[in-house]
């Protein structure tokens, strides 16, 4: 018996993957083309060895904000290939490429996936005026840490709390758009996305608190939760997969994110930041995982004085999730986040040196995490930095102090404090 | 870099100079800071002429920048634009003294335009945002480039005052230009400019 398969689900991704050979194969790219040459390729890969003291990683399902874990108050020594990525740029015309960025991650946990993979749209500019597109998997444009085809950190090992976030669970499917102009010696720009696919950001922010990493969540790929209490299991699954459509359907409330620029006539930028998913807050799917309806608000400085760099970040924020209570119409989360740091740094010749001060907060007041479940934090980094062609190598001392009430779900003592030393060898070919 | 300088300077001289006196322009910044990359232009009172298009230009792309950061030409000449870098560049320039654009496959693959007006053209790579260079098409026969040392001279200046310009792309001044005079007896002269900081390197993007 013939049975009809019905391809009424399809998935608007999917329908993408099936129709981009098409695209490829069009005789219109054949000018200018660059799809597989050695040009398009490129390969960086990180190995580490670090030390580590105090609790287990948030990585091994702890309530540790490092990627590596302790041993209560001894040091553990872990080797490790932190990451490998092979990064693929083709060229379909002057103004039209791709970027796909494939990552290997190892330590507590392996795994391999693709990190980015977006299509840009680059025309010829106007005398004062610039548009360009992106469309795809990508890093929203937050970070003042990273840069690179990898999404690699440039001073330091670990980034910010805030970076590390951005990286972890802000990972939407979008479509971008910039525009740039000059307003006398003044430059200007303006970004505004859509996006789909976003909707439990927040999730691990809620439950784990902020962390400090470089462990960006790859597409598709979970990042686990820190263990509940008996009483609170069965309302959410115990991993969170951060490129997600929750509700019913693909990108039926898609959210935005929004930028400006403003570069005046002296070394000092600054970048504001907006995003908002438009989750639903009621929704579920048969995993327990929810929708998080989550906005936040990046402010970001970026200062060159004399050959010193500044950099500093301050993000404040808010996520809803679950139903609400009767009467007070709280939602069962319902958390505000905020975070600040500032980094300078400064190359000397072929030396690099950074620090960074960070402080980390949450505020919870939900009907299910209420105030009890508070996070406050700080953290300091130093780092020395040193290249050698291909090569850079990096020494990073990094010191996390957190009250996490939330860790006492595994018998530990609220208040924590990690340190790590870690040295760094960087490949790029 | 002195060098250079002088052979600029030389290489615009008309063929009959009568009595010529050497005159030596000096370039610091605010901190007493030699100034490189200026262009110093000499217009004596009652001179004129103009400068000859001979000479070979280029402005190659290596390791996504253009070498060098500003280069002097004379009105007329012929600049050739070689790609020296494993990837394309999208060269383009929108000033009224020379608007063109050059699409340059990558590994050596170059094309030349010609400067037919006296002005700054300041050149960018439409793919990689960190490109910039000035080419300063200059109609004076008397026109150097501060090296290191901040210092232009000019061997074969005509004995008589006249008006000395120094431009630079930071300099903080309309136009990015500053004049003074020159008298026939004074034949060295120091400038200190202004310089505003040079543009913030932006991440390659996202």
């Amino acid at each position: 018996m013939f049975r009809a398969r019905s391809f009424s689900v399809l998935s608007p991704i999917a329908r993408l993957l099936a129709t981009a050979p098409l695209a490829f194969a069009s005789p219109a790219l054949a000018e200018g083309a660059d799809i597989l040459s050695p040009e398009t390729l490129s390969v960086t890969g990180t190995v580490s060895l670090a030390a580590t003291d105090s609790e287990e990683s948030w990585v091994d399902r702890g309530f540790g904000k490092l990627s590596t874990s302790g041993d209560g108050n001894d040091f553990r020594l872990t080797p490790l290939l932190s990451e490998a990525n092979l990064i693929w740029r083709p060229r379909f015309s002057w103004a039209l490429s791709a970027n796909v960025a494939g990552t290997f991650q190892g330590g507590e946990r392996n795994e391999a996936g693709i990190s980015e993979a977006f299509l840009s749209y680059k025309p010829m500019r106007g005398a004062n005026t610039r548009l360009s597109a992106r469309a795809g998997l990508m890093w929203p444009p937050v970070s003042l840490e990273h840069e690179g085809a990898d999404w690699h950190v440039r001073d330091t090992i670990t980034p910010s709390a805030i970076n590390s976030w951005i990286g972890e669970e802000v990972r939407p499917l979008t479509l971008e758009g910039t525009f740039g102009t000059n307003v006398g010696d003044h430059k200007l720009t303006a970004t505004a996305a859509l996006f789909a696919a976003n909707d439990t950001a927040g999730t691990l922010l809620a439950f784990r608190g902020w962390a400090l990493h470089n462990r960006r969540t790859l597409a598709f790929n979970e990042q686990p939760l820190p263990p509940f209490e008996p009483e609170d299991e069965g309302y959410q699954a115990p991993f969170t997969h951060p490129l997600l459509d929750v509700g019913p359907g693909f990108a039926e409330r898609p959210g935005y994110y929004a930028k400006i620029v403003w570069q005046p006539p002296i070394p000092v930028r600054f970048e504001l930041f907006r995003y908002d998913n438009r989750a639903n807050p009621h929704d579920v799917n048969e995993d327990m995982e929810w929708g998080w309806r989550t906005h936040f608000n990046n402010l970001g400085v970026a200062a060159d004085i004399e050959g010193t760099q500044i950099k500093a970040q301050a993000m404040t924020g808010r996520t809803r999730m679950g139903y609400e209570e009767v009467p007070s119409g709280r939602h069962w989360i319902d958390m505000r986040f905020r975070s600040a740091f500032v980094l300078v740094s400064r190359s000397i010749g072929k030396f690099g040196i950074a620090g960074r001060l960070e402080a980390f907060e949450t505020r919870h007041r939900g009907s299910w995490w209420d105030e009890e479940y508070d996070e406050d934090g700080w953290a300091a980094t130093l780092v020395g930095k040193r290249e050698w062609g291909p090569f850079t190598g990096l020494v990073e001392l990094i010191h996390v102090s957190s009250d996490n009430p939330a860790r006492e779900h595994v018998q530990l003592e609220s208040r924590q404090k990690q340190t790590r030393l870690q040295a760094d060898l960087r490949l790029s070919w | 870099m002195l060098a250079r300088a002088l052979i600029g300077s030389l290489s615009f001289l008309l063929a009959a100079q009568t009595s010529a006196a050497p005159l030596t322009v000096r370039v610091l910044d605010s901190n007493g800071r030699p100034v490189r990359d200026a262009v110093v232009t000499l217009r004596p009172n009652g001179a004129s002429g103009r400068p000859s298009a001979t000479g070979t230009f280029s402005v190659s792309q290596k390791d996504m920048q253009f070498h060098p950061f500003v280069l002097v030409v004379p009105v007329g000449a012929k600049v050739s634009f070689p790609n020296l870098d494993p990837t394309r560049h999208h060269v383009y320039s929108f000033s009224p003294a020379k608007k063109f654009e050059l699409k340059l496959f990558a590994k050596d693959q170059s094309r030349s335009v010609v400067f037919d007006k006296p002005g700054v053209v300041a050149l960018g790579c439409n793919i990689h945002d960190g490109m910039t260079a000035f080419i300063m098409v200059t109609d004076s026969p008397w026109t150097a480039k501060t090296g290191a040392n901040g210092i232009a001279q000019f061997a074969n200046a005509p004995n008589s005052p006249g008006r000395v310009s120094v431009w630079h792309p930071y300099l903080r001044a309309k136009a990015n230009v500053v004049e003074q005079n020159v008298s026939a007896a004074s034949r060295s002269t120091t400038f200190t400019v202004a310089l505003r900081s040079p543009p913030m390197a932006m991440s390659d993007g996202y």
